[in-house]
């Protein structure tokens, strides 16, 4: 990294320990997403070149438009998915996303008041799940992707366990 | 109730007691409560018919008033009869574990729990319609997700107050038939203040301008898109007489089991917030208000509704717990809320100079400060703010970087607080000591927790062998018992009961 970032690493850096970091198969999951966007985007562009009246150039460059922001989509997603990081401490949890509006967010185990495991279709075919955190605040914001099945629920049941043994009330 | 001073608008024409308990133990509503709900439907129904009168060019005669009453008879009369089979099915009742049960529904049964160890509210308010008839409505809410909040309407106003009591005794784990505990006023807004300070505020003109655009762009198109505007919204610049209506008589009173907010022109709203409820605290003091001094006081309390959860016939879209008053006022005030905390004793840090590149008008005031009980921040050049967040009340903490501040080297530290209009927001602190501040505080927070005592009140008064009803010694420092601000000192008479008490434990909806 360039020197500029030097501060942001100081500032999201792991609070010791090295930042867990979450599967490469969640960036699969929302490439199959960005897929169907992609399609329907190439076939949008496509369907330009048939309207009457319109020259065809306007199909080309929307068309080179849409695969140049999906190229660069297709990119971010795995830095996306490379930023992903938690960690757990004695009394909280720290979790850490973000390329462009980076966040760090630590939640107090005492402050947990439901922690969720969910996983969708594609994520469940790609044997991947996500660990949310919610506690009394609606701003808190979070959630760790892209956990394997047993990895996710163990994360859960440890979370939920700490935070009885440290609940805190409001 | 003691003290119980005459409302004005009230005619004492409903008989009291009618809605005692059956052999089951179960209760009702008010008998009359289907006939206040239709008649509720009047200013609606007679805006809609004065509009759609204009719009079909109907001449105003005889005639046209005649069938305009008839419709509002038939409004009144379906209004009435949907409410009254509501209220043949809604009942009442405190079950064996001293939860309050209520059961409900016409065409899905619906029966509710509220577990009242849970308890975050209770509200008594008086819709002008139901105070005119010497009623009123108790709105409970408990800490729960979604739909933890059960409205009961309507009681006479005696009933809802015996009830409110009841309800907060039996969520204190003590006797219910205890009395209402007495209170000692600390504060009343007076109305001149009040209008002073709406009049001193941006969005009043901007209301102003809205409504006059309005108007004209009516009657120059001679056409009725205004109109139609009007009816729907409402004329912009009435917002301002609403909020008037909302804060007239603002009273701040101070009693065992919390502080006690009392407002209302119109309609009546009676609230309590017990301290160590209070989530956060926001000041807010527009520019106009700057020369005088003043200030509003906003508060986060768990469950109550927030802005977006309000509808349009709630008391409260913000929680307001002074509406305006000097600096003094509302900071001793505040002490009352947190307990043992000096605002002004606080230090502050600046944020860097370099902030100015990232927020060019009010960088000079972004400023954080913490000491051993609450976090502190400060933001707005025009409009300015000081957001505080007990330590021990913190839920999370975030740090947050957009491209603009990493380019500069900064971050905001964020310490959420339960959802409401106060939000503590360090912005554009250095990166790296955003990030010490966060953890820093991550640690406070779990101090502060471990020995928060706040939240056992109860527990507390009760060990003392105290009731929670037991009069209160008169604090020292403001009030004493007399008002702070102008008007009202002197025989300042126990308007009735007021409203919610929070009970802070882990989240947990309703048991169906």
């Amino acid at each position: 990294m360039a020197d500029e970032t030097r501060t942001i690493d100081d500032a999201f850096s792991p609070p010791g320990q090295s930042w867990m970091r979450v599967s490469p198969r969640l960036a699969r999951a929302y490439r199959i997403t960005l897929g169907f966007w992609a399609l329907v985007a190439v076939a949008v562009a496509v369907g330009l070149a048939f309207v009457p009246g319109l020259p065809d150039a306007v199909s080309a460059v929307v068309l080179l438009l849409a695969l140049v922001v999906i190229a660069w989509i297709w990119w971010l997603i795995g830095r996306r998915v490379r930023s992903w990081g938690y960690a757990e401490r004695d009394d909280d949890l720290l979790v850490t996303r973000g390329i462009m509006f980076r966040r760090l967010v630590i939640v107090p185990y005492g402050r947990m008041q439901l922690v969720d495991l969910r996983a969708g279709p594609i994520h469940r075919w790609l044997g991947i799940a996500t660990v949310q955190l919610h506690t009394a605040a609606a701003t808190t914001d979070a959630s760790i992707p892209g956990l394997t099945p047993a990895l996710a629920a163990d994360l859960r049941d440890r979370l939920a366990r700490r935070g009885e043994q440290r609940s805190a009330g409001l | 109730m003691s003290g119980q001073e005459q409302d004005p608008l009230a005619f004492e024409v409903v008989p009291p007691g009618r809605s005692g308990p059956d052999e089951h133990g179960r209760r009702r509503v008010h008998p009359w409560t289907p006939f206040i709900a239709g008649v509720r439907w009047w200013p609606g129904g007679i805006i809609a018919g004065v509009t759609l009168a204009a719009q079909l060019d109907v001449q105003v005669g005889q005639g046209a008033i005649l069938v305009g009453l008839a419709a509002l008879v038939v409004v009144t009369l379906l209004g009435t009869g949907f409410a009254y089979l509501a209220w043949t099915r809604l009942t009442f009742w405190f079950d064996d574990d001293g939860d309050l049960r209520v059961d409900s529904g016409v065409i899905s049964r619906n029966e509710r729990r509220l577990q009242l160890s849970r308890l975050q509210s209770v509200d008594v308010l008086q819709p002008l319609v139901a105070r005119v008839a010497g009623m009123a409505e108790v709105r409970v809410e408990v800490a729960g997700a979604g739909d933890s909040k059960i409205n009961l309407r309507f009681l006479t106003l005696r009933e809802a107050n015996e009830l409110r009591n009841e309800i907060i005794a039996r969520s204190a784990g003590v006797r219910h038939d205890v009395e209402e505990a007495p209170e000692n006023v600390l504060v009343r807004v007076p109305a001149g203040d009040l209008v002073v300070s709406l009049l001193l505020r941006a969005e009043t003109y901007a209301l102003l301008v809205l409504t006059v655009v309005v108007l004209a762009v009516t009657i120059v198109t001679e056409g009725t898109a205004g109109l139609v505007l009007i009816v729907l919204g409402g004329i912009p610049v009435f917002q301002v007489f609403a909020q008037f209506s909302r804060y007239y008589d603002f009273t701040v009173a101070e009693s065992p089991d919390g502080l006690r907010l009392r407002h209302g022109l119109l309609q009546r709203t009676r609230q309590t917030v017990p301290p160590g409820r209070v989530q956060a605290v926001g000041f807010v003091q527009p520019f106009l208000w700057r020369t005088r001094g003043w200030v509003r006081v906003r508060l986060n309390v768990a469950g109550v509704s927030s802005r977006s959860e309000g509808r349009g016939d709630e008391s409260y879209s913000e929680n307001v717990l002074l509406p305006v008053a000097p600096w003094p006022v509302a900071l001793a005030i505040v002490a009352r809320v947190l307990p043992g905390v000096d605002l002004g004793a606080v230090p502050t840090v600046p944020a860097p100079e370099r902030a100015r590149r990232r927020a060019w008008i009010q960088w000079r005031q972004l400023a954080v400060g913490w000491d051993d009980e609450v976090f502190i921040t400060r933001s707005g050049r025009i409009v300015e703010r000081w957001d505080v967040v007990p330590h021990a009340r913190t839920q999370s903490v975030r740090v947050t970087q957009g491209p603009w501040e990493r380019a500069l080297g900064l971050a905001s530290m964020h310490v959420d607080s339960t959802p409401g209009v106060v939000k503590v927001v360090g912005l554009h602190r250095d990166a790296t000591e955003a990030r010490v501040l966060a953890q820093e505080q991550a640690d406070r927070a779990a101090t502060a927790r471990a020995g928060d005592r706040s939240l056992r009140w109860v527990a507390q008064q009760h060990l003392a062998g105290t009731a929670p009803a037991a009069p209160v010694s008169a604090p020292s420092g403001v009030g004493d018992g007399s008002p702070i601000l102008g008007s009202g000192a002197a025989g300042v008479a126990d308007l009735g009961a007021p409203s919610s008490a929070v009970d802070a434990h882990p989240r947990e909806g309703p048991e169906p």
